[in-house]
């Protein structure tokens, strides 16, 4: 039972994917175009080339801290919308400490950086999570509302207080570069002895491996440990937590300051990673398709690294087929937002039929042992 | 009047994993009560829904007077003359009796103009005909639970039914409404009208049945005249062994008093107190009992109680502390052990693992964790032995609590709450949709833990397990303790009286 229950686990994303794929199909032709050549120059271009590759990690980095971040608010039954909103201010925080500070040496000043990004990302969450525990405001509201002052206020920094005077009478609206202390090492140094080389693969760097570490920790944190425990209590049955004597409120708190930590490093891929600097046009949106990964993924910390991995593919791909399908991106984009909805179908499916089926074994052992001899582990 | 009125004929229904009916047999005859009785999944529901037309029988077919008949729907049950008296009233409060009766049905002029007059009219004569005391024009909001039901029974008459399925009518009621009820439907009996009568209160089964069907597994065990039948009997044919209906109760010497509220005043929901004044003391060794219509503060009392709601006034001891304003993990460290009304609401996280609500609540416990983390080896050891002494039906502790039954959940809160040796037990309505079996074993539990020298409160509507169960029984009615009795001197018909707010603790002591 338990084998067949993770294989169906497995096969349900796989599932709303084909369907996805044969919904979008439908579009293919409607634009003229045979969806199996389509399918073909997205998969061979995404996967046949070692630039791809590495262009799909590098895009997949980003999407692991966003998708982690909202599934652990999901996690706690809260509903962090404000990814967003806090990397926004988590790279904004990243950069100043980054392009402000001189003379620190790379092991103080990155790591600096960085809490200085997820410390942003939290600051920028309490107003929402403290209105919620307090007031009962909803966070999906607040968090969404806060997005819009990030967005703004973000423009209003990068533009109007730290534009990098160098640049004054370019159209470049970006802050100064921050030291190379701050910067996060490229992964391409340890590459090169396998034989990569290229951009693609000196972009990649070191918060790809650090974004794993983080999701494997965090699955360990949520199904080990007694905090983990409470977070599920908290998250299946507040009530009957509440009544066990589990503080709710302080659980939700950590929860969604945890959330929001890591929102706050979903933007350093960009900042301390590749480009150096914040620059107006920044990546935007990545808090959002956050959302989308959290979901496929089930808010499992695990699940998130191949879901993420999903959409850097369909990211490249897109490129792809664009160039050498001739076929609008837009269709990938539409891809995506089927296989989300499909996927939210699937689950529901799925989570019914393992109740019924969880009913019918426990049933079966009802009535097949009238007295149970030591069923337990 | 031998003719049958409806007969159903090797009835079988599955659902997805179970068989809720297997292969029903069943005889009513035109004019007589019939009792269905059966535990908690034994298929009575589903079967009545059947004869209502809620449900389509994959086997087996229904005859209605000497037809065979086809029931696709509620209206096709209604016009062959099946009504269905609902568990959970299905009546608009802000309506009057009457617009309530008519609702789906009004009869109106040809231009569409309701004729209340009529209507009204209508209702009063049925009132009449049957002897309802009730009064059409009264807004049903303000109307007592037994009055509401006297509507649904009026609303299922209006419409033509000749044969009525009552389920579960004396749940809401207290004694006195039972009574009522009884009387209301001996008088629907000698207007001919057939009724079909579904619970699992024997002594009610038997106090107004002609006939009584028990069906166990979905299949039947047998129908026995209600006259030639004893409340044994049907008991065990309910669970298929013998059951003990009578609990011992061998006295204990209560000790030291362990849980105290004094002049307990408790906000319900707004400004409005919920528990006003309310004083008891409950001894290590007794069970005190609290009856009451339910919705009379009970539920608020029981969380201030346990330190999940807040107290405006008074005061609340644990062994002589002053807990009046302690957190409720504060109070559970103190021995407090509770029992929840709702164990879905309170009691259990229904998608955790059974292992996982075993543990609630104690999962801060030294042997539970190590550091941070939790002791798994630790915690099996503890859940083998729980499962094992409770014995809590399940395969696997890894399973969620929701593939289990009530009863078997029920176990489990029990079985958590009575572990590391609790002083205090607030108990609220312990047995609450159980069986008889696991109601047994619940009652069982109670009684152990008094004789183990537990301080235990019984919250129930059950007025029966509080008379079978309690050492003292107060009774609870508008928010306040409206009396006490010593175990000797309760009695239902007295308890009754306080219940319905008929009479207070003043006029008793004074008479």
């Amino acid at each position: 039972m338990k084998g067949r229950l993770l294989l169906l686990q497995v096969a349900t994303p796989a599932l709303a994917i084909v369907f996805g794929m044969l919904i979008a199909s439908v579009m293919i032709l409607a634009i003229g175009r045979n969806p199996i050549d389509v399918y073909a120059v997205m998969v061979r271009f995404s996967l046949t080339r070692t630039d791809s590759l590495f262009s799909i990690l590098f895009k997949t980095t980003p999407l692991i801290f966003a998708g982690l971040a909202v599934a652990m608010s999901f996690r706690a039954s809260l509903f962090n919308i404000g990814v967003e909103g806090q990397y926004y201010i988590g790279a904004f925080c990243a950069a100043l400490v980054g392009f402000s500070l001189r003379g620190l040496p790379a092991v103080v000043h990155l790591p600096l950086a960085l809490l200085a990004a997820a410390g942003g990302g939290m600051v920028w969450a309490l107003v929402p999570i403290a209105l919620k525990l307090r007031r009962g405001a909803h966070e999906v509201i607040t968090t969404i509302m806060m997005n819009y002052i990030a967005s703004a206020l973000l423009l209003y920094l990068i533009n109007d207080v730290f534009r990098d005077p160098t640049q004054i009478g370019t159209p470049r609206v970006r802050t100064p570069v921050v030291a190379p202390a701050a910067r996060v090492p490229s992964m391409g140094p340890l590459l090169a002895p396998l034989g990569l080389h290229g951009s693609d693969v000196e972009k990649l760097n070191l918060l790809l491996p650090l974004g794993v570490t983080i999701a494997v920790v965090l699955a360990y944190f949520l199904s080990r440990t007694r905090f983990g425990y409470e977070v599920r209590a908290v998250a299946s049955n507040p009530l009957a937590a509440e009544a066990a004597g589990i503080p709710n409120a302080r659980v939700q708190f950590g929860m969604f300051m945890l959330s929001a930590g890591i929102a706050g490093l979903v933007g350093l891929n960009d900042i301390l990673g590749f480009f150096g600097y914040l620059d107006i046009d920044f990546p935007k949106g990545l808090g959002f398709l956050g959302i989308s990964v959290a979901l496929l993924a089930k808010n499992n910390p695990l699940g998130v690294i191949p879901a993420a991995l999903l959409f850097g593919f369909l990211d490249r791909g897109a490129a792809g087929v664009q160039f050498f399908a001739r076929v609008p991106k837009e269709i990938i984009v539409i891809l995506q937002a089927i296989i989300i909805l499909a996927i939210v179908v699937a689950y529901e499916l799925l989570t019914r039929y393992v109740r019924t089926q969880r009913k019918r074994e426990a049933e079966l052992v009802v009535t097949a042992t009238p007295v149970a001899e030591g069923t337990g582990s | 009047m031998n003719d049958l009125f409806i007969e159903l004929r090797h009835i079988t229904k599955r659902f997805p994993g179970v068989v809720a009916n297997d292969g029903v047999d069943l005889a009513v005859r035109t004019g007589e009560i019939h009792a269905i009785v059966g535990e908690n999944g034994a298929g009575k529901s589903t079967l009545m829904r059947i004869l209502y037309g809620l449900y389509q029988p994959d086997q087996g077919d229904i005859a209605v007077k000497g037809q065979t008949a086809v029931i696709d729907s509620p209206r096709r049950a209604l016009e062959l003359g099946i009504g269905m008296v609902h568990q959970h009233f299905m009546l608009i409060p802000v309506f009057t009796v009457a617009e309530n009766v008519i609702l789906g049905s009004e009869p109106a002029s040809g231009l569409g103009r309701l004729r209340m007059r009529e209507a009204r009219q209508r209702v009063a004569d049925l009132c009449r005909q049957y002897g309802f005391i009730l009064d059409p024009g009264a807004e049903v909001g303000a109307l007592s639970v037994g009055e509401q039901q006297r509507v649904e029974i009026i609303k299922v008459l209006y419409r033509g039914a000749e044969l009525l399925i009552l389920d579960e009518p004396t749940a809401v009621l207290v004694p006195q409404e039972v009574e009522e009820l009884f009387h209301n439907l001996r008088r629907l009996k000698e207007q001919g009208k057939t009724i079909i009568f579904i619970s699992h209160k024997l002594d009610e089964v038997l106090a107004i049945s002609d006939q009584v069907t028990v069906l166990r597994h979905g299949r039947v065990v047998g129908t026995v005249p209600a006259a030639r039948t004893t409340k044994a009997q049907l008991a065990e044919m309910m669970v298929g062994r013998p059951v003990l209906l009578e609990l011992e109760h061998p006295s204990v010497t209560p000790g030291q008093v362990r849980l105290e509220a004094r002049r307990l005043r408790v906000p319900g929901g707004g400004k409005r107190l919920a528990v006003r004044e309310v004083s008891l003391a409950v001894r290590a060794g007794e069970v005190y009992g609290v009856a009451g219509v339910e919705g009379n503060g009970q539920t608020e009392l029981v969380e201030a109680l346990v330190g999940l709601r807040p107290i405006a006034g008074g005061q609340l001891l644990v062994d002589g502390r002053d807990v009046t304003h302690a957190t409720a993990r504060a109070i559970r460290l103190l021995g407090v052990a509770h029992i929840p009304e709702d164990r879905h609401r309170r009691g259990i996280a229904l998608p955790m693992a059974v292992w996982e609500n075993l543990i609630l609540g104690h999962h801060t416990r030294d042997e539970f964790t190590h550091g941070a983390l939790l002791d798994r080896p630790g915690i099996q050891g503890f859940v083998r032995r729980r499962v094992g002494d409770y014995d809590i039906r399940v395969a696997d502790t890894d399973a969620p609590v929701l593939a289990l039954s009530g009863g078997n959940q029920q176990k489990v809160v029990v079985a958590r709450e009575f572990s590391f040796n609790p002083q205090v037990l607030v108990a609220a309505q312990p047995t609450r949709g159980l069986d008889i079996g696991a109601t047994e074993f619940v009652m069982r539990q109670l009684l152990a833990a008094r004789s183990s020298g537990m301080a235990v409160l019984l919250i129930s509507a059950n007025l029966e397990e509080v008379l079978s169960l309690s050492d003292r029984i107060a009774v609870m009615y508008g928010g306040e303790m409206v009396a006490e009795f010593a175990r000797a001197e309760a009695t239902p018909a007295e308890l009754g009286l306080y219940m319905t707010g008929t009479k207070r603790k003043d006029e008793a002591r004074a008479g």
